[in-house]
């Protein structure tokens, strides 16, 4: 193949800071934040319930056991009877198909609606990531969740966007606590809940490593002002590249058959590719990721990160996911992580690879960082997937599964968010099994509210069939007659085994 | 003079039903040629309030987006703001949605993406001036979903209004696009529950009513002038659809108008159902409307003369 030619990259150099409107922007509060925010535990190691994710019976099914651990975490105490209650989840980006099933959802939706609160699910406007996001765009959204099976019919309540239509329907919250940030946006239709319960999908990052609870917070729910700045666009040098992208002086420019891509992939034209190089413009950068991710998603590398950048914004996200939690009361937020289609990438990737760990479970608990250790505690003890990126990169069981696959320990997250007053990373794992009983087979099974009222269905086919049998109408059925014999063993001759029992 | 075109509600047949008048209407205004493959159209429309049941049916607002989506080829966004009056104390986006929905309103039935315009709290929006040199308001704050679209169709399900009279083509493409902290400036002093006939003084009812007529012309400095006007007379109620409920529509239904000058829109729907209806709007109200498009005229918001183009 044809070495190509690289020229280094084109700056033009900025002449100071962005000042835009900051010192009139949302410049107090308006609403201040909960006084009675804070982490869960005060002290010792906070409880966290496990569901294993095998299910051999009908009171084992997975969404019967998150609804189970909704109420042995006590979750339904984070809201009150009429408390509006923001049901926290990820969307999905189109095309992806490792997306939580609807069903997850529509399991805790209902369980709010049952304990007298108003649910609604939410999540924020993303930044654009790559040339063909569809998060970023309230509408575009909207249209992937439905086609994720995200509707207002699936679940019985609304399905929003908490930033608004244009990203710009957010809240300021101070973080004074912050190790990086210290201030960052929340979506309004977060921070006016009276409570949340964060539905996470437990599985890789590229930039923060892994995703579960705390970065639903983080990252989730800060509107587009909030990613920017968590993102931290615009912190420090640009040849650091810390708060802007890594120009590596290897791009082939127009040589690259992706260029037309790349030059579209700016939503400030802050970049455009030169005959064998890039020309850049830092002040118009706002870190959205754009360029980065089309240039890596295509197999490029003109476009990077700085290593050193994922572990700060490991830290940044930690400090925006306190942001969110100040917009609540202390107690008044829930957390589940789904530790199923473990995979190395986020829910806002057009497609899933191999999960590089087989389905672990459901956890719940309200201390969050505590969640996550014990998440990440037992996605690192699951087996390695064969042909997966884990065992690829020759990850074992045991160990830091999400930075042999990634490159950054999860831990520094969880060790930050501690830091900030998150939470706990001490935790009790509660392992919970459903009983198999009368009573636990029907809490689940017979459904309150919908079209099934109370009664076991087959009692509900009584009625049907004293009226008119439309199997009795039909009988003696047409068949040939029966033989013993044949019914025994005629089979055998169709049996490749030839009868033989495994 | 501006024109009007009115499609009646004579002559249906199997080609001339409801949704072929709207189609005739868009085509005999050329508004549907005036939009670019790529643009986005914010459709402004009247969603009820629990109680209020004469909201129009979403087909009359799906045919429209359904001719949009085919101008633009792509969905058009639909959107009414949060209203400011809270009768059942649940202020919030996720409630509006739900009572939407079960009034039949969702982005499956509408032809649209059905959003809030201003978010789920109803202030999301941005400032833009008035641009009049002896403005009071000097400026206002629009809903993202009209300020950040490209075009804005008003779609005004016509109903009687307890302060300014008629709720058309004016009131639903000013006050009504406002985001909820800009319409609290606008009312001031009043309180805008109004019922059993309670008025406030006329001096703070005159200065409303002219802050009303402004903020239309800061949500057509929003979309860059690029607006146009469908008014439905169907179902036209003493009450307008925030209310909690509604008296039976004083007039036959007459039809749909549609026009690019919202005053001319608005004087042509006072005529007709103060004609067809035989009553005076001024009589059930107590509002002088035709005094206020005399005023919205003067400001430059329209023309109070039209040429009405009657189609059936």
């Amino acid at each position: 193949m044809a070495e190509h030619k690289y020229e280094p990259t084109k700056w033009h150099s900025m002449k100071g800071p962005v000042i835009g409107g900051r010192d009139t922007y949302q410049a107090k509060s308006w609403n201040p934040t909960k006084k009675k925010w804070g982490s869960f535990t005060e002290k010792g190691p906070a409880p966290v319930w496990f569901a294993e994710a095998n299910a051999t019976n009908w009171t084992e099914s997975m969404i019967c056991k998150t609804k189970d651990l909704f109420y042995e975490a006590k979750l339904n105490q984070c809201f009150e009877k009429g408390d509006e209650v923001a049901i926290k989840i990820h969307y999905g980006e189109w095309n992806r198909t490792a997306v939580l099933r609807p069903e997850y959802i529509a399991a805790i939706v209902e369980e709010v609606k049952a304990c007298g609160g108003n649910p609604y699910v939410v999540n924020d406007t993303t930044l654009s990531y790559h040339t063909y996001n569809s998060m970023a765009i309230s509408q575009y959204q909207l249209e992937g969740a439905i086609r994720h099976g995200y509707t207002d019919a699936t679940f019985g309540c609304p399905v929003m966007i908490a930033d608004g239509y244009a990203g710009e329907d957010d809240y300021r919250v101070d973080l004074p606590e912050g190790l990086i940030l210290k201030e960052t946006y929340i979506g309004r239709a977060i921070a006016e809940a009276d409570a949340m319960i964060v539905l996470a999908h437990a599985r890789g990052h590229s930039i923060t490593m892994y995703g579960g609870v705390l970065k639903q917070l983080g990252i989730g729910c800060q509107s587009k002002r909030g990613k920017y700045i968590t993102h931290l666009a615009h912190w420090g040098d640009p040849h650091d590249a810390i708060g802007w992208p890594k120009f590596t002086d290897k791009c082939p420019g127009k040589a690259c058959k992706f260029h037309k891509m790349c030059d579209d992939s700016c939503p400030r034209q802050a970049h455009h590719v030169a005959e064998h190089g890039k020309v850049w413009y830092p002040e118009r950068c706002r870190l959205c990721y754009s360029c980065q991710v089309t240039c890596l998603f295509s197999g490029m590398t003109g476009i990077g990160f700085e290593e050193n950048y994922f572990p700060n914004a490991m830290i940044a996200h930690a400090d925006a996911a306190l942001g969110a939690l100040k917009c609540f009361d202390r107690g008044k937020v829930g957390f589940i992580n789904c530790a199923i289609d473990i995979v190395p990438e986020c829910d806002c990737f057009p497609w899933a690879g191999l999960a590089i760990a087989p389905d672990v479970g459901i956890f719940a608990s309200k201390d969050l960082i505590a969640l996550e250790e014990a998440t990440l505690d037992a996605i690192d003890k699951a087996p390695v997937i064969p042909g997966s990126v884990a065992a690829e990169k020759g990850c074992k069981s045991g160990d830091d599964r999400f930075r042999m696959v990634n490159g950054f320990s999860p831990r520094i997250t969880m060790a930050a968010g501690e830091k900030i007053g998150l939470g706990t990373r001490k935790y009790k794992l509660n392992n919970y099994e459903p009983p198999l009983t009368p009573e636990q087979i029907a809490k689940w099974q017979i459904r309150k509210g919908g079209v099934v009222n109370h009664k076991p269905t087959t009692v509900r086919l009584r009625d049907v069939f004293q009226k008119h049998d439309l199997a009795t109408e039909v009988m003696p059925f047409g068949r040939t007659a029966y033989e013993k014999e044949w019914a025994f063993n005629e089979w055998k001759k169709y049996d490749p085994f030839k009868g033989a029992k495994p | 003079m501006s024109e009007v075109i009115w499609v009646d509600t004579t002559c249906t047949s199997l080609d001339n039903t409801v949704r072929h008048k709207l189609r005739w209407l868009i085509e005999a205004s050329g508004a549907a040629a005036e939009l670019s493959e790529g643009m986005r159209v914010a459709l402004k429309i009247n969603t009820a309030e629990e109680g209020y049941d004469y909201g129009l049916r979403p087909e009359f607002v799906r045919v429209i987006a359904d001719t949009v989506a085919a101008a633009t080829q792509t969905k058009p966004v639909v959107c009414d703001g949060l209203k400011l009056i809270d009768y059942w104390k649940k202020a919030w986006g996720n409630n509006f949605m739900k009572l939407a929905s079960s009034q039949g309103f969702s982005t499956e039935t509408l032809g649209g993406h059905f959003v809030i315009n201003g978010g789920f709290s109803g202030d999301e929006g941005d400032s833009f001036p008035c641009n009049l040199p002896d403005s009071e308001l000097g400026g206002v704050e629009v809903g993202t979903a009209v300020c950040r679209s490209d075009a804005l169709w008003v779609l005004s399900h016509v109903t009687l209004h307890p302060l300014l009279g008629l709720n058309g083509a004016l009131l639903n493409g000013g006050f009504d696009c406002l985001i909820g902290r800009a319409r609290t400036r606008l009312l001031k002093s009043i309180n805008p529950y109004i019922f059993n006939g309670q008025k406030p003084p006329e001096a703070d009812l005159q200065t409303f009513q002219r802050r009303a007529l402004e903020s239309h012309l800061g949500v057509k400095a929003a979309v860059e002038n690029k607006i146009f006007f469908i008014n439905y007379l169907w179902d036209v109620t003493p009450q307008p659809e925030f209310y909690p409920f509604s008296d039976k529509p004083l007039v036959a239904n007459q039809g749909f108008l549609a026009s690019r000058d919202p005053v001319a829109i608005d004087s042509a729907t006072l005529d007709i159902i103060q004609s067809e209806g035989h009553f005076q709007v001024q009589t059930v109200t107590g509002v002088d409307v035709a005094a206020m498009l005399k005023e919205a005229g003067k400001i430059g918001a329209g023309e109070t003369a039209y040429t009405l183009k009657r189609l059936s």
